[in-house]
């Protein structure tokens, strides 16, 4: 019995190449296949590349990172839905590109001397894509919706300083006293009390005019078939994948420079990038690995725009225990830090320094002496004089972020040399905030973006002692005076009065320390070269995207 | 051959009921709470309190687990929090896409696993073999994440061949970059466990006896070795579609596919219930369909076991 040997010469074998007599060289028919396949493909690809690359002409495609939760305006928590949202509604006044108060669908307004009646005259023939015009019931109807408990909406706090909205919402009254249609085109708000920032509230999403027979048509899926009186019209989302919207060509304000702009959902950041090399998008925000890239770049450089955002970069402190109970333990922490070495160095200077909680483009007129520097031997000196002479442990929390990790771990270091010993614990968003509510967390590194353009945004919520937790307080910071100040303040009417009363508090709450302060960060965003007209804005929910316009394309 | 279906069923429907109730368990216990990526950084204590209310998550567990029974037994898997949609409606669409990523990922990883390793183990000891070795060491060892953004580099930008991403109007040229990615490592397996399972069997008494008969070398290898070979291959890529079918989150968030993979890590980020409940059932469920599918053709491939049963 011959045996099999897979190294034996096969004379019996009538085919294969008389070439190739060893069988472990011998092309056989298996081999054959595996190469034409693999020489075909690239054959295949090569004729089907073109179809891949079309871009319609006169878009803009720009990127999300996630898909948008909602498009109904009372239901707008995240920065791409308001974005977007931005583009498709209108409410009765805008932010213009200094960020300041500009009539939308109304043509004009006045507030009372009281700062508690308004007026406003709606500008005629303002159309729904629907074709509807709207009217001033309409601002009431879409004001009201969101008082409304059945549309579950978080962004109750625009509108409950009206009168008779805390009877709406508890359903003692069937509307809102305080909102009164005068006329086809006049509307007249009514407050409970004088509030300077009313106007600005006007201006935010939750306010954008709504058409109540698609709300009723649509019901929860309005999230989704949004019909506004904006710039642009939602012609079609691909969950998760693309949204398209096109020109509203009988919009009354200024009519969009481009036919359309296309949002891509691309997650991943790396990804994006190939993307806008490849020429698959008009501008990208640029993420932070590939920031040196595109500024040492002399081609890409020219096309990068920055902004610094209204935004304030932090360490919160725990103010209700040791031992950042103590305001003077506060200011040695923010002494320790050589926060501007870090700006510099970690962040390649995409920022700037922050002296308080608030952005200096939103007390433009006011001047800031005060602040803390980096000063270690007095941070060593205030722990001593405040009992903690051979420092103290302490648990930073923070949300799972690479960014944020690096940073705190210089921290850490800085913070090691006048004996304060931090653990860094690293949470996944839910479980941080949920730790951060219930006042786990020594320490925590958080953000505050704008809501709206005004220092009281960057006050109120995050320091006044009626906002413990959820409301944005989440330092526990309580100071009676500041409590009084703020209020205050946002009874103040009178701009350059009250911008004084907020450099005041600012300076006690830098006095108090809740915070270590540490920047504003500037966004950047690149463009390619064919994309013209860019306007940046220091914050999400105001770009309608009129301004921009697409040159020849390549 | 019936009760042994029968059997195979029944086992397959207590799996099911099991994971869901684990799922929901762990879920449940972890720390971290659905309202706040529902309400954003700034709300009312009252605005958290009535949300919470509305999603019962101050119900007690047990209720709260047969209420979710209640759901699947009528085909709802529930409204996600987070995004208001039906769960079912959500999942319908993320799943024909998973399936098709799943299917190309495993078309191409059985085809050229099976191809390689069947050549390799033919040529054994060749400088086929020995590259063949070395590349599929490769291939499993390689992380997924920077071998598609890798191959992306490569295959869309320095030779701009292939769309970087996303799914297009469902062109098959966005289909090859992602399922390449997923597909090697799987391949890699199965090169190496045709090759062996092959040598394995090439080295019984009864091909010898074929050989002898006078059959090609070609009829002997895909006639005879290779289905006798082929029990094993097929386990392999019985796991590892079913594994594929449950989403793969980083090749999904890499090239933008609108999978269930995806769907579920973000549902899980956000705590979303209904989501994660409802991917984990309707993947689990496939995953356990696929392996009965492998049971059958172990019936149909291997006498023994028909004999057997």
């Amino acid at each position: 019995m011959r045996y099999f040997s897979t190294n034996n010469l096969e004379v019996s074998e009538k085919q294969g190449s008389r070439l190739f007599q060893r069988s472990h060289l011998r092309l056989n028919w298996i081999l054959h296949l595996f190469l034409t396949l693999t020489a075909f493909v690239p054959l295949l690809l090569w004729g089907c590349q073109e179809k891949g690359k079309q871009k319609l002409p006169c878009f803009l495609y720009l990127r999300l990172s996630s898909n948008p939760t909602t498009l109904d305006p009372s239901l707008i928590v995240d920065v791409a839905s308001a974005n977007i949202a931005t583009k498709l509604f209108n409410g009765l006044v805008r932010f213009g590109e200094q960020m300041e108060i500009e009539p939308d669908i109304a043509n004009t307004f006045e507030a009372s001397p009281d700062g508690r009646r308004y007026s406003f005259h709606l500008k005629s023939n303002v159309r729904f894509s629907n074709g509807r015009e709207v009217t001033a019931s309409d601002f009431k109807y879409s004001f009201e919706r969101i008082l409304n408990p059945q549309t579950r909406s978080p962004r109750t706090w625009v509108f409950s300083r009206i009168k008779g909205a805390k009877e709406y919402m508890e359903g003692k009254e069937q509307e809102v006293s305080g909102i009164k249609v005068k006329d086809k085109y006049w509307l007249e708000i009514v407050l409970e009390k004088p509030f300077a920032l009313f106007l600005q509230f006007l201006a935010l999403p939750p306010a954008y005019c709504v058409p109540k027979e698609e709300v009723e048509r649509w019901k929860t899926d309005f999230s989704f078939h949004p019909v506004g009186t904006g710039p642009f019209i939602l012609e079609h989302w691909r969950h998760n994948l693309t949204l398209k919207m096109t020109a509203n060509s009988d919009y009354f304000g200024n009519k969009a420079k481009v036919k359309g702009i296309i949002y891509r959902i691309i997650p991943e950041d790396l990804t994006a990038v190939y993307e806008f090399y490849s020429g698959n998008l008009d501008l990208l925000p640029v993420p932070q690995a590939e920031f040196k890239r595109y500024l040492t770049n002399p081609q890409w450089k020219q096309m990068m725009k920055g902004v610094v955002g209204l935004n304030t970069y932090y360490l919160g402190l725990n103010c209700q225990r040791p031992p950042f109970d103590n305001p003077i333990v506060r200011q040695a922490m923010n002494y320790c830090i050589d926060r501007e070495k870090i700006l510099k160095t970690m962040l390649e200077g995409r920022g700037i320094l922050a002296s308080g909680p608030i952005p200096p483009a939103l007390l433009t007129d006011v001047k800031k002496d005060f602040g803390y520097n980096y000063n270690p031997n007095k941070a060593f000196s205030l722990l001593k004089k405040a009992g903690y002479p051979e420092g103290f442990e302490i648990k930073i929390y923070q949300s799972s972020d690479q960014e944020s990790l690096e940073i705190l771990e210089v921290v850490q270091k800085y913070l090691e040399k006048v004996g304060v010993r931090a653990q860094i614990i690293q949470r996944e968003w839910s479980s941080f905030m949920e730790a951060l509510n219930k006042r786990e967390a020594d320490a925590f590194w958080l953000s505050w973006g704008a809501d709206y353009p005004d220092a009281e945004n960057f006050l109120f919520p995050t320091f006044h002692s009626g906002n413990w937790g959820a409301g944005g307080n989440r330092t526990f910071f309580k100071d009676t005076k500041i409590d009084r100040l703020i209020e205050e303040a946002q009874k103040t009417i009178a701009k350059e009065k009250r911008f004084l009363l907020y450099q005041e508090i600012e300076k006690r709450v830098i006095d108090q320390a809740p915070w270590v302060f540490f920047w504003h960060k500037k966004d950047y965003v690149v463009t390619q070269p064919w994309v013209k007209g860019v306007k940046l804005y220091p914050m999400p929910g105001v770009d309608k995207g009129t301004a921009v316009y697409i040159e020849e394309r390549q | 051959m019936f009760t042994y279906f029968l059997r195979r069923f029944l086992i397959l429907c207590l799996t099911l009921l099991g994971i869901t109730f684990v799922t929901f368990m762990l879920i449940k216990t972890l720390p971290g709470d659905p309202v706040q990526g529902l309400i954003g950084e700034r709300a009312e204590q009252e605005t958290v309190e009535r949300i919470r209310k509305e999603l019962g998550s101050d119900q007690p567990f047990v209720r709260q687990y047969r209420g979710y029974l209640k759901f699947i037994v009528t085909g709802d898997l529930g409204t996600s929090y987070y995004t208001n949609r039906k769960v079912v409606d959500d999942l319908k669409a993320k799943c024909l896409h998973t399936f098709e990523l799943a299917f190309a990922a495993m078309l191409f990883a059985s085809l050229s696993g099976i191809l390689l390793g069947t050549l390799m183990a033919v040529t054994r000891g060749s400088i086929l073999d020995r590259l063949g070795l070395l590349i599929s060491a490769g291939g499993i060892s390689l992380p997924v994440f920077w071998l598609g953004l890798t191959l992306m580099l490569i295959f869309a930008f320095l030779i701009p061949l292939l769309p970087p991403s996303g799914m297009g109007e469902g062109e098959l040229i966005y289909l090859i970059l992602p399922a390449s990615t997923l597909g090697i490592n799987s391949a890699a397996y199965i090169v190496r466990i045709t090759r062996s399972s092959l040598l394995e069997v090439l080295s019984q008494p009864y091909i010898t006896t074929a050989r002898s008969k006078g059959l090609t070398k070609r009829k002997v290898v895909l006639k005879h070795a290779l289905k006798n070979a082929l029990l094993p291959i097929i386990t392999l890529i019985g796991l590892d579609f079913g594994s594929y079918l449950n989403g793969s989150v980083l090749t999904e968030t890499i090239f933008g596919w609108d999978g269930v993979g995806r769907y579920a890590v973000e549902g899980i980020m956000r705590r979303d219930y209904p989501v994660v409940m409802g991917t984990v059932l309707v993947g689990a469920a496939f995953f356990v369909f696929i392996n009965f599918l492998v049971d059958l053709i172990y019936l149909y491939l291997d006498p023994r076991i028909r004999v057997r049963e």
